[in-house]
């Protein structure tokens, strides 16, 4: 018998956190719940979970102090779910360590990809299997290859600038997760870069032009409106012809 | 005009435009007046060119401030340099007083004026919104009691009859997911109404590549509608357009979704247009079109009357309609309705301030 993924949801809401724990133990997973935030961070401490479940807006703290609470000792894949649809809100909890974000209402299946998604980059440090192992990202037809900093779509070099490759081999390296404008922008230009995005959105409709047969409809790069960057990941399916 | 707000006006506001204004237009009159000089025929033309002066500084610029130093000034000099002794002050001149008292009032009376016209201006478009709010709390309620009473009466069903067979139950439970979702959709448009704020806020608006939104709104829309095929597209050169991304996306996805619920659409055509100082929006359907009875006032969001074919007229597309005009108006845009041969097309534009090159 495998061991199990062990998946902590901390949420208030019982019929949501009962919810949740349905369909995550339908999917195999085993599922532990914590009602306030107290208990949610000692249940972290005592069970050690895979991946833990996080509602904002709990009773006795705010979820974002559990999230910098926990990230100031672990890198365990954090999931939020909250009420909170402002993109601004998105951004915070992203830029404070979470894995990802959904809004409610949710759907079953936009949950179960966030949380693989979350639980596979947890398995190696460097975020990704093949790239640790082979020096390559793959999805679909695109290849990002590491070693020769080179992207391929369908066999064939794009021929990406050495600025457009960063950011693409920066959303390799976290594909799947959505990667706020302003993460990227301080990965690639450093933290004394301005606060404006302007030239990350050409660069990235300069890479989509080279890259996706039709920019307005991308099969690989996608956009979080107002929040930032998200490159596909093991969900790709082909174009619809 | 974009940093001035008329409605938090103290009386004597102070602004580098309106000095620059007021100092442009003082300078052009005293060219003239200095041409009218030359030409031998000041005598009578200088006050009426100042009266002209002050009345334009008092109508363009805001409050009383500058309007009141155009007064001074224009006396000044009507007094000191255009009239007869000329460069010298000649207070003994009968009609001294009665210049600067007529400028004043000039002054006064059109800086009271324009202060009236942009309050006017401004409450116009509070009512504008006051109605949209109205129109809308009426079409939510409307809209919100048909979806409540199916979700609790197919779950009732499921729970209280353990005698129904499985597919009767998964029937009942999908009538009330599929209801549940249409409340979700209206939840959201009230979310972007929220998100407009109150009379005196205005949108945040930020370049933003328009082709990331509509690509983002297609991909959500097929994840809702995976039967209807959207096919999009976008012009070659990127467009930067000023907007607030998630209230456009908004306006997209219920575009969209109108065209696959009401219109009844199997093929839409989402498109990306660059005009002259515009970007225009399109979303093309192959559906039933929209009622020529529904199609003036189709954005006004009042509930409309019920349409005969679906008995009570439950799915009312008011409400996502008037969030759309709503915040299309709010980026200074337009939005437009027509019937095609078959199907509807709906479009809207937005001013585009920059445009950048792609490649």
């Amino acid at each position: 018998m495998n061991i199990r993924e062990k998946i902590l949801v901390i949420e208030d809401e019982k019929s949501i956190a009962q919810f949740i724990a349905a369909v995550l133990d339908g999917q195999g997973y085993e599922t532990i719940q914590a009602r306030s935030g107290q208990e949610g961070l000692s249940m972290i401490t005592s069970h050690c979970p895979d991946l833990v479940i996080l509602d904002l807006g709990l009773p006795d703290m705010d979820g974002l102090d559990i999230l910098r609470q926990l990230r100031s000792w672990s890198s365990l894949p954090v999931v939020v779910v909250s009420a909170r649809s402002h993109e601004r809100d998105k951004v915070t909890a992203l830029d404070q360590g979470a894995d990802d974000y959904l809004t409610k209402p949710f759907g079953t299946g936009e949950l179960l990809a966030r949380v693989r998604t979350a639980i596979r980059h947890t398995r190696t440090a460097s975020g990704n299997d093949e790239i640790a192992q082979q020096g390559t990202y793959s999805v679909g037809e695109l290849v990002i290859d590491y070693n020769k900093h080179q992207v391929l779509v369908r066999g064939e070099n794009v021929k990406l600038t050495l600025g457009e490759f960063r950011i693409v081999a920066l959303l390799g390296k976290h594909a799947g997760k959505v990667l706020t404008y302003d993460y990227i922008i301080k990965e690639l230009w450093g933290p004394r870069a301005g606060s404006g995005n302007q030239i990350l959105r050409v660069n990235m409709a300069n890479i989509r032009r080279k890259i996706e047969r039709n920019p307005a409809e991308p099969e690989y790069l996608f956009t979080e409106v107002g929040v930032g960057y998200r490159l596909a990941e093991g969900e790709w399916t082909l174009p619809r012809p | 005009m974009t940093f001035r707000k008329p409605w938090a006006s103290p009386l004597f506001p102070f602004s580098w435009q309106d000095l620059a204004l007021t100092v442009t237009l003082f300078s052009c009159a005293m060219v003239l007046c200095f041409f009218l000089q030359d030409a031998g025929v000041i005598e009578g033309f200088a006050p009426p060119v100042f009266v002209l002066t002050v009345l334009l500084v008092s109508r363009l610029t805001t409050g009383y401030l500058f309007g009141f130093i155009a007064a001074v000034l224009g006396t000044v000099c009507v007094n000191f340099v255009f009239t007869y002794p000329y460069w010298a002050f000649n207070l003994s001149l009968s009609g001294y007083p009665l210049t600067f008292f007529m400028l004043l009032m000039v002054s006064l009376i059109t800086c009271t004026l324009t202060a009236q016209a942009k309050r006017q201006a401004k409450l116009l478009a509070e009512n504008e919104r006051e109605k949209m709010r109205a129109n809308l709390l009426r079409s939510v309620s409307h809209d919100i009691r048909t979806p409540l009473t199916s979700i609790v009466g197919s779950t009732s069903a499921v729970l209280e009859n353990p005698g129904l067979s499985p597919p009767e139950q998964r029937e009942l439970l999908q009538n009330a997911r599929e209801e549940a979702q249409w409340l979700i959709r209206v939840v959201e448009n009230l979310l972007s109404i929220t998100r407009m704020g109150d009379a005196q806020a205005r949108i945040s608006k930020e370049p933003e590549p328009a082709e990331e939104v509509l690509g983002a709104a297609a991909q959500k829309f097929r994840r809702r509608f995976p039967q209807v095929n959207v096919t999009v597209s976008a012009p070659e050169e990127l467009l930067m357009v000023p907007m607030d991304p998630i209230l456009i996306e908004q306006v997209l996805a219920n575009l969209l979704e109108n065209a696959a619920v009401h219109g009844g659409a199997a093929n839409i055509a989402l498109s990306l247009e660059a005009e002259e100082s515009q970007a225009r929006f399109v979303i093309r359907d192959d559906g039933q079109g929209i009622p020529k009875r529904e199609l003036d006032g189709l954005f006004d969001g009042r509930p409309k009357p019920h349409r005969a074919p679906d008995g009570d007229g439950k799915r009312n597309m008011g409400l996502g309609l008037s969030v759309c005009r709503a915040i299309v108006l709010a980026h200074g845009g337009t939005i437009r309705a027509r019937n095609r041969s078959p199907g509807a097309e709906l479009s809207f534009s937005l001013p585009i301030t920059c445009k950048e090159a792609s490649l």
